[in-house]
């Protein structure tokens, strides 16, 4: 089921396992604030976490032999695609749950593509 | 009412007359699980410091207990404190909430002398009916879970009871259900059984099912209040915000459970169902991230009560950080074979319970002070404003400092103990005695003293804030009332 | 945003239902899979064995098919020489348990992984190599049990205090660690050198000239 992690690749683990989560809040927070403070400059850097984020993943999967089995295979490919949606389906939802917020409480948002 | 910046208790309601009560003890008891983590972090360090007086067994055990304890008390003082308020109606049996406060306070005391005066009992089921049952967090001897229950259903009834006579809002429903599960889930730690893997499998249904899932889904519901409260934020959007973090929460936290099944006896297919549900955990996370930068452009941060907005602030980092960031860190089966019961699981564990719950307690009973001293201002430029920045200040350095360290020695006793030695008794010293280690175990320490200080200014300006002040808080529109549901 | 109608997949009617769905389902799964986990972890399957497996030698060997150690019953071997039935081995196991609860050793010890990390992780204390030869351990670990205060086993001075442990609960402990550490834990923990148990010589064989190593208390 299973491949325990060889000794020379704890480090390499341990950090991209990190550093999936914090490329993953990076591209959230960069997606999320550039699209509230319309500044679409900063979208090439939400895509930039984005790819360490990705990057992360497969060095998590090579350093942690996920590649050797179609199950755990197909997590880092759920984790690669779920991560890159996410946040466009949860930005898509809060503007969502505000669309029928009076005027007066709106503030000027950029419209979802 | 009473003159502004005075504690009066006739600036509150029934329920929220009950609720500071509450949140007295459970700063009290925050206290007392301070000390106790200072006295069982310094034996790491001086094995001989109150060897066979008060030994590292027993101050760990006050120092868990505090905790669940205290935050118990304090999600408790929450819902009483916004019962009244979101349901409309008086809480329905107050005097019997009184009493039970009382009954409940009495009996953590009784648990916590029997605790430290009798500490441990021969090997036999009267050992676990009295004294203790020797099982992490829910240690508390079997007699006192009855009490716990008994208290638990009459909050239950208080709360329920009182929904239903007045308005029952979408918080409402969700609080309610979920304090169903959350007491209902506490009987499954309850029983004795000779079978260890059995014992383990539904102790995990305890502690996983609570933190993981209703706790957080109990603070869902506090921090919904909290921002209609705070910053006036819609409470239609709040609500279905709300659905949508149970919806994920449950759908990740449930069966996300698997991540304990790995190595206790359980079957193997765990190791791929806590493997699939560890990738999902971090989504509800994500979406509380991009929901609360949205949040943040939409409301411009103006709140009526500034040290309670920065803790709710605080919730939503701490809460990414110790358990998403550092729970996924540890969570698939591959890593956590070797970092399973490690100091990685301690610095885990630290973050996480901080950062997801110990903040929102915290916010809660500076938003009590506030009323409680007639409402007074506590937005900007607060008189003697400097106390609970330092505090928040320290008690995160601190913790942050803590969980650093416990992850440095973690890392080097997977490598060291587990991967390398084979976690046998000699291998685990090898790991204990490594300077990382070492380091660790003083910087914990050091960290846990600015910890201590900040605990204790935090103490004295939940004590003063407002005191001084004779503005009247700033006001937030509420725009609408309440929908029924 | 000058909608006024709320899409439907952002409603607070459909997220309610989504809520009310998911969590049912999962609580639903759950439970299947809980009545087969409770059947499969019953003891006297074949991932927690019967209580009456303390009568055995117990190994902990690489298994190449599953690719990390697994428990080994081995031939019988009772525990303090006197072999039990299941019932006599259930008890004796729980009062083990229960002298495991009742003095708090997961507040200082792991087992199984869970618990305090104080002092070494027990699920394989019973195979510790530490303990000298399998001749002597049983009587060792009775000993220690009882009094530990004087059996340092570390640089650090870290020393488990004595808790009253009686003799009887003391032999019914080491019942219920022999029989925990032979509990399939998936291979947990990795790369355990277990105590040479083989027996020292061949039946026919006179007994070895060199002795048994001195424990190291
Ligand atoms: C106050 C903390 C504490 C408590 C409580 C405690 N222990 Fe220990 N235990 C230790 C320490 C520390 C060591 C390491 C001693 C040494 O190396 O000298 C140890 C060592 C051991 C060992 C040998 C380690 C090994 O890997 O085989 C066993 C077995 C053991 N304890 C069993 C128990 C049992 C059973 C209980 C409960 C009845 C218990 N301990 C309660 C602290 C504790
Ligand atoms: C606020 C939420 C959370 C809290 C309060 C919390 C707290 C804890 C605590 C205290 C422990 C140690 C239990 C023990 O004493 O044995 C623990 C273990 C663990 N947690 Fe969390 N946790 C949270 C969320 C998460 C999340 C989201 C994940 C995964 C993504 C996670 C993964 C784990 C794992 C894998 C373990 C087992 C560690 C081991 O094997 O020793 N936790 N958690
Ligand atoms: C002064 C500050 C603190 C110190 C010095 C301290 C110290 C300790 C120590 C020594 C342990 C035992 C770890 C072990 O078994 O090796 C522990 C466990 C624990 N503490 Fe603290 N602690 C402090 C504050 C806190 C706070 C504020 C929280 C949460 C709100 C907390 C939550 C926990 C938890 C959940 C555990 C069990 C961890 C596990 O089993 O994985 N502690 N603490
Ligand atoms: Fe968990």
């Amino acid at each position: 089921m299973i491949e325990p992690v060889e000794l020379a690749n704890f480090f390499t683990v341990f950090f991209s396992a990190a550093s999936v989560i914090l490329f993953g809040a990076g591209y959230a927070l960069l997606f999320a604030w550039s699209r509230v403070s319309a500044r679409p400059r900063l979208m090439p850097l939400a895509y930039a976490a984005y790819l360490g984020l990705a990057a992360s993943v497969i060095t998590l999967g090579l350093a942690a032999n996920l590649f050797n089995s179609g199950f755990w295979t197909f997590i880092v490919l759920l984790m690669l695609v779920g991560y890159l949606l996410a946040p466009h389906a949860v930005w898509h939802l809060c503007v969502g749950t505000h669309t029928d917020a009076p005027a007066a409480e709106s503030v000027k948002l950029t419209q979802p593509r | 009412m009473a003159a502004l910046g005075i504690l009066d208790s006739a600036n509150l309601n029934g329920g929220q007359k009950l609720a500071v009560k509450y949140f007295t003890v459970a700063i009290a008891l925050f206290a007392a699980q301070v000390l106790f983590g200072l006295l069982a972090g310094l034996q790491y360090l001086y094995p001989d410091f109150l060897y066979g007086v008060l030994d590292f067994s027993v101050n760990r055990m006050l120092h868990i207990n505090a905790m669940v304890v205290w935050l118990l008390f304090g999600f408790i003082g929450a819902v009483y404190w916004l019962l009244e308020d979101e349901s409309g109606v008086p809480v329905v049996g107050l005097a019997l909430g009184n009493l039970i406060f009382w009954v409940f306070t009495l009996a953590v005391v009784a648990v916590v002398l029997v605790y430290l005066l009798v500490q441990v009992g021969p090997g036999e089921l009267k050992s676990i009916w009295l004294i203790n049952e020797g099982r992490e967090y829910i240690e508390a001897p079997r007699w006192a879970d009855i009490g716990i229950v008994v208290c638990v259903l009459v909050f239950f009834y208080n709360v329920a009871a009182t929904f239903m006579k007045g308005r029952f809002t979408g918080i409402g429903g969700v609080l309610v259900l979920d304090l169903v599960a959350l007491a209902g889930l506490y009987t499954a730690g309850m029983w004795y059984t000779p079978n260890i893997s059995m014992d383990q499998h539904w102790w995990w249904w305890v502690i996983h099912l609570w933190v993981e899932a209703t706790w957080e889904v109990l603070v869902g519901c506090l921090l919904a209040y909290g921002l209609i409260k705070t910053m006036g934020v819609r409470r239609k959007i709040v609500e279905t915000w709300l659905y949508i973090e149970v919806a994920l929460l449950f759908g990740s936290g449930i069966l996300g459970l698997g991540h304990h099944y790995f190595w206790i006896g359980t079957p193997e297919y765990w190791l791929a169902i806590g493997g699939f549900f560890s990738a999902l955990e971090p989504i509800p996370l994500v979406a509380m991230v991009v929901h609360a930068v949205f949040d943040a452009g939409h409301h411009k941060l103006k709140s009526t009560n500034n040290p309670a907005l920065a803790w709710m602030i605080a919730q939503a980092f701490g809460n990414f950080f110790g358990a998403g960031v550092w729970g996924f860190m540890h969570t698939l089966p591959q890593i956590n074979l070797y970092t399973h019961g490690t100091q990685w699981t301690a610095s885990h564990g630290h973050l996480a319970f901080f950062g997801a719950y110990a903040t929102i307690v915290i916010a809660f009973v500076y938003l009590a002070v506030q009323k409680w001293r007639g409402n007074v201002w506590m937005s900007g430029e607060l008189v003697g404003g400097w106390k609970w920045k330092w505090a928040l200040f320290l008690l995160h350095v601190g913790m942050l400092g803590m969980t650093m360290a416990l992850l440095v020695a973690g890392y080097e006793q997977s490598q060291i103990e587990r991967a390398i030695e084979g976690s046998g008794w000699m291998g685990y010293f090898a790991g204990q005695a490594h300077p990382w280690f070492q380091q660790g175990m003083v910087w914990r320490m050091i960290s846990g003293w600015t910890f201590a200080a900040g605990f204790v200014l935090l103490a004295w300006d939940l004590m003063t804030i407002g005191k001084r002040e004779s503005r009247p808080a700033r006001s937030v529109e509420m725009r609408e009332a309440p929908a029924m549901a | 945003m000058s909608q006024t109608q709320t899409l439907w997949w952002a409603s607070e009617s459909f997220w309610k239902k989504m809520a009310i769905w998911i969590t049912a389902a999962s609580a639903v799964v759950l439970i299947f899979l809980t009545f087969d986990t409770v059947a499969k972890i019953t003891a006297g399957g074949k991932r927690v064995p019967a209580y009456s497996v303390i009568n055995h030698r117990i190994d902990y060997v690489f298994d190449e098919k599953r690719n990390h150690q697994v428990p080994v019953i081995g031939p019988v071997e009772p525990l303090f020489g006197k072999v039990l039935s299941e019932a006599e081995a259930k008890d004796l196991v729980s009062k083990g348990k229960l002298t495991t609860q009742a003095k708090n050793c997961m507040n200082c010890h792991t087992l199984l992984g869970n618990g305090a990390y104080f002092a070494p992780d027990l699920t394989k204390s019973w195979l510790d190599p530490a303990w000298g030869s399998k001749e002597v351990r049983e009587q060792l670990m009775v000993d220690f049990l009882m009094d530990p205060s004087d059996k340092l086993h570390n640089a650090l001075g870290r020393r488990m205090p004595k808790l009253g442990i009686t003799e009887e609960e003391a032999r019914a402990t080491v019942a219920f660690l022999k029989w925990m550490s032979a509990i399939d834990t998936n291979g947990f923990p990795a790369n355990f050198k277990p105590i040479d148990q083989a027996d020292a010589a061949p039946e026919t064989a006179p007994p070895p000239v060199e002795s048994a190593p001195v424990p190291a208390l």
